[in-house]
């Protein structure tokens, strides 16, 4: 039997799917390793005001604290969560080497003192207040009708920066919801110490860290087993989860080379998911074509063998396990940055500021004249 | 790690070891099964076929009388998957006992895993249709259901709100529930964590539905803060909670249609649900439903809808396409119901082409989108305008919904028929259309159904698609139906099938006096039975019906006068009733036009035998009842009655 054959005998429809998902995008989104250095740390202090505020009056009041974004959020939700999902891009492209740090660093901040980064201060007022500024003076500018750019100094606007008030435990909280959240359990511990931030059970944090390994090392089934325990009706009430993750074993079957386990896998398990939903089915056979090429490392459906699917997956269980546990899936901080860009990105078109450029240094950049 | 190489995984195996004595071998089966069949329905299937789920009951059961809290959880775990979204799982854990063995293990347990494990495998069973009903008004049931909601534990707080949302369902639940201070609870719960406001919210819905004290105990709630809180939780971040707050102003505004009067939040509501058709999944798919409930039957909500671009967001959704059947389905329902009054929300429709959309989904292969798909089209087709335009009556239409004709569901074939009868209602010559499809004939068939709703509707179609027929149409119609056929109709056991039945005559009969033959034929069968059909029944929309047949065959030559003169007479000598007096002296408006109008026309002047006819009736007692009527509330009756008394009078009929 050909090995044509035995794939279409499993899928029933035989395609060879060119077009390539973008990795590289998803992992944007979701940081997948621990930060690692001081300064990384210092841009989620900066912007944790923003949060503060957020927090107090309700997540929807970072839009409607603006007269811009409040019509925007009045009017239209989507496109508001559109904008942040274009401004966390962007910012994730430019935080792509210092945000999320490759993997094998150790996990947890390991020796990095991390309280005393708290103590940058005010670089970090700089840029919190900044988001505020920038909204607060689009309104004037909005509302004044200027009929020519505006040109703001560098004072006026670090006074401006100085009257907006920090509170520095809104700060650690911004910083314990990331650690949490992206389950750097030791990271969060220490920042426990040194800050005494409180957090949630670190008991759930080791139980979900140890299902996004698993996912993350290929041991799929030990994952989901895990899962399982943790509370049956995650995978039960996620047909899509369920699916990437079956998915993913499938994978780790093929690339262990063991082909006539991965072929009955697909048979048994996947192919049933497949009638139910036509695009499970389209990604079955994208993960079956996997068979059909000698040299999987440039066919082209080989993405799917590499690292980053796993983070993918693994991504997408600790999201679900979050919402199970009624936490927020995503970290606050990307969000903030992607408010800041696209804040800043407004007030381009109405003035001349000092803008930050490099969100990792919060450097106020003179205003262009 | 233990190999699963030493012992078979093969279904029949893990059964089998369910059943052991031992205590590690069954906690090691129990966890098997589980992890093979969650997430996968065709494992549940078969294992329920193989008679897993008693085995996994008894194991329960034996764990429970052991103390084994490893063995609690597992077996939980599996009874909870197997009642997951599938309803084959539910009914064989219900049948096999699970049902009250949990609710005594959740009510006397101490073991907090256990009993989180208890109450996860319940809810999964209360989220299914066929769980028992909770009995609310009972004082210890509504006690321990508080107690559920007042814990500490989200699982418990989940399953109080699942218990309510299935189980209550009567204004006296819902007050019950109220007294025992379960709205004020599941309101503070709205402050609880992301998974208890959004099962809070969903009870809540539950709780307020078509009650309007408790809708309006919600609405004063913490002076309005309960009720600005929902409204907040509408523009919340997560697409459910959205989901789920606005249906519960939904259920409000169903049940307080007046509170608040301002008309933004409700725009402001349909923006966000209009925004919620983006969202993947089961958001996304309920959103349209939750919409349609919004507008089904307020106009003022329908132009509000039209004028936040309702029918252009969803005709959109239509248009892009693939969808899953469920949101398709709700996406025609909701523009069905925001075009059933408004002739601007279906000439919008109509202009959007929308027409090719529905005829494509009356061949979906789920019944759902296409009932709803015709539903949609009979809204449509409410448009006197567009019909006088032809739009409707072409092959495109036409043949998918014959096709649904021949369907095997009743549901669909009502849906099909409710839409042709709307569409066949024609101005032009375009009738044909429809009889050359073959549509006459299905028709006919479905008219001899044993389902009465089959028949009324088949029948309904027949009588619109006879309405300003041209006499060729309407004698291939009576060919195929028969005129003994068709006064079986007129007598069957169903009034509504009467009344259309009659409709149908009136209408054959309408139009050139050549139509008024049709109920001559087979020695004046239909007219007997119409007259018949008038003697008898005591319903006044079949009288109506009836009355407007004699009075169109009445506007006919001498013969067909004098013939419904026999059929309103039918001896001279009779201590009943006229019939015709009795019409006149109705209740019913449309009852005494009719009548009055049978009188003018049978005593038309001009005529050779109206003054005979006239002697007739005023023997009968017909004219000392019409000078009663001179001054009748109706005033078509009045203008009726007058033209009558004046006829009367040009024949020097002294007695008036």
């Amino acid at each position: 039997m050909s090995v044509t054959e035995q794939f279409s005998s499993v899928a029933g429809v035989q395609h060879q799917h060119h077009h390539r998902r973008g990795t590289f995008a998803d992992h944007l989104f979701r940081p997948a390793a621990p930060p690692h250095a001081a300064s990384t740390l210092a841009i989620f202090l900066r912007l944790k005001c923003c949060v503060a505020e957020a927090k107090e009056v309700g997540y929807g009041a970072l839009y409607e604290n603006s007269l811009i974004t409040n019509e925007i959020c009045e009017n239209d939700h989507r496109l508001a969560h559109s904008l942040e999902s274009l401004t966390v891009g962007v910012v994730g492209l430019k935080y792509r080497n210092r945000l999320v740090h490759p993997w094998g660093s150790a996990v947890g901040v390991g020796n990095c003192r991390v309280s005393s980064l708290i103590t940058h201060g005010f670089e970090g007022a700089v840029l919190m207040s900044l988001f505020w500024i920038v909204l607060r003076q689009l309104a004037d500018i909005e509302e004044a009708m200027a009929t020519s750019r505006k040109v703001i100094t560098k004072e006026e606007w670090e006074k401006k920066l100085n009257d907006v008030p920090i509170k520095k435990a809104d700060m650690n909280k911004l910083v314990m919801n990331f650690l949490v959240t992206e389950g750097y359990v030791d990271a969060a511990e220490k920042f426990r110490q040194e800050s005494g931030t409180e957090h949630i059970d670190l008991a759930t944090i080791t139980d979900r860290m140890a299902v996004k390994k698993a996912v993350q090392c290929g041991n799929v089934e030990d994952a989901i087993e895990k899962v399982n325990d943790l509370n049956p009706e995650i995978l039960d009430t996620n047909p899509q989860l369920f699916f990437h993750l079956q998915q993913q074993r499938l994978i780790e079957l093929i690339r262990n080379g063991k082909i006539e386990e991965a072929l009955e896998f697909a048979q048994e398990e996947l192919a049933p998911r497949g009638e139910e939903n036509q695009s499970f089915l389209e990604e079955l056979e994208r993960t079956v074509a996997l068979l059909a090429f000698e040299d999987v490392s440039n066919c082209p459906v080989g993405e799917l063998l590499d690292i980053s699917q796993r983070l993918k997956t693994a991504s997408e269980v600790n999201a679900a396990i979050l919402t199970s546990q009624s936490h927020e899936k995503d970290p606050k901080l990307p969000s903030l940055l992607k408010m800041l860009i696209w804040a800043q990105n407004q007030l381009d078109e109405k003035a001349s500021y000092p803008r930050i450029n490099d969100l990792s240094t919060a450097k106020l950049e003179d205003p262009a004249v | 790690m233990p190999t699963p190489s030493a012992t078979s995984n093969r279904p029949e195996d893990v059964i089998l070891r369910l059943c052991s004595l031992e205590t590690e071998v069954k906690f090691k089966a129990l966890r098997e099964l589980k992890n093979q069949i969650i997430g996968n329905r065709t494992k549940k299937l078969s294992y329920v076929k193989l008679g897993a789920v008693p085995a996994v009951v008894s194991a329960l059961s034996l764990s429970a009388d052991a103390g084994d809290f490893a063995g609690l959880v597992q077996a939980s775990a599996v009874i909870g998957s197997f009642a997951c979204g599938l309803e084959a799982g539910v009914r064989a854990v219900l049948d096999a006992g699970a049902f009250s063995l949990l609710f005594r293990l959740i009510s006397h347990h101490y073991d907090h895993k256990v009993v989180d494990a208890v109450a996860r495998s319940l809810r999964m069973i209360y989220r299914s249709k066929l769980a028992p009903k909770y009995d609310l008004v009972q004082k210890e049931n509504i006690d321990f259901l508080l107690s559920l909601l007042n814990s500490e534990s989200e699982n418990l707080t989940g399953l109080g709100a699942s218990i309510i949302t299935h189980s209550c369902q009567t204004t006296i639940d819902q007050k019950a529930l109220c007294e025992a201070g379960a709205l004020k609870k599941l309101l503070s719960l709205l402050e609880g964590s992301l998974n208890q406001r959004d099962a809070s919210l969903e009870s809540l819905s539950t709780i307020i539905r078509s009650n309007p004290d408790v809708s309006s105990e919600f609405m004063e709630a913490d002076s309005g803060r309960a009720f600005r809180t929902i409204c907040e939780l509408t523009k919340d971040r997560y697409p459910r909670t959205r989901l789920l707050a606005s249906m519960c102003l939904i259920a409000m505004w169903n049940t307080s249609p007046s509170y608040p009067q301002d008309a933004g939040l409700r725009t402001k509501l349909i923006l966000v649900l209009l925004e919620l058709l983006d969202e993947p999944g089961q958001v996304g798919d309920e959103a349209p439903f939750a919409l349609s409930s919004l507008v089904a039957r307020k106009e003022d909500l329908q132009k509000l809808a039209f004028e936040a671009g309702f029918v252009d967001r969803l005709s959109n959704h239509l248009r892009k396409g693939p969808l899953q059947a469920k949101r398709m389905q709700g996406i025609f329902l909701a523009l069905a119901d925001v075009c059933s009054k408004l002739e601007a929300c279906r000439s919008r429709l109509l202009s959007l082409e929308i027409l090719k959309l529905i005829a494509e989904a009356l061949t979906h292969e789920s019944s759902e989108v296409q009932v709803a798909a015709c539903i949609c089209l009979q809204s449509v087709s409410r448009s006197v305008k567009s019909l006088s335009a032809g739009l409707f009556l072409n092959e495109m239409l036409v043949i998918p919904l014959l096709q649904l004709l021949n369907g095997a569901s009743a549901p669909v074939q009502v849906a099909a028929l409710r839409a042709i009868s709307n569409i066949v209602v024609e101005f032009t010559t375009r009738k044909s259309t429809f009889v050359q499809c073959g549509g006459v004939k299905q028709l006919v068939h479905l008219a001899k159904s044993m389902d009465p709703t089959i028949r009324l509707n088949a029948v309904w179609v027949l009588r619109n698609l006879v309405f300003l027929a041209d006499n060729r149409c309407k004698e291939e119609i009576l060919l195929e139906l028969t005129p003994s056929m068709l006064s079986s109709l007129i007598c069957d056991p169903e009034p509504p099938v009467q009344q259309q039945a009659l409709g149908f005559v009136r209408n054959l009969v309408d139009g050139s006096i050549d139509s008024i033959g049709f109920i001559f034929t087979e020695d004046a069968i239909i007219l007997h039975a119409v007259g018949r059909q008038l003697r008898s029944t005591s319903k006044d929309e079949v009288c109506v019906q009836g009355m407007y047949v004699l009075g169109n065959v009445a506007s006919g030559n001498e013969f067909h006068k004098e013939s419904v003169l026999q059929q309103l007479l039918p001896s001279a000598d009779s201590y009943n009733q006229c019939v015709l007096v009795k019409f006149l002296r109705s209740s019913d408006n449309g009852l005494r036009t009719a009548a009055a109008w049978t009188v003018v026309n049978l005593t038309f002047h001009g005529c050779p035998g109206a003054y005979r006819r006239l002697v007739k009736l005023r023997n009968a007692g017909v004219y000392s009842q019409i000078k009663n009527m001179i001054s009748d509330p109706c005033l078509d009756v009045k203008l009726r009655v007058k033209t009558a008394l004046v006829q009367s009078m040009t024949f020097g009929d002294s007695s008036s």
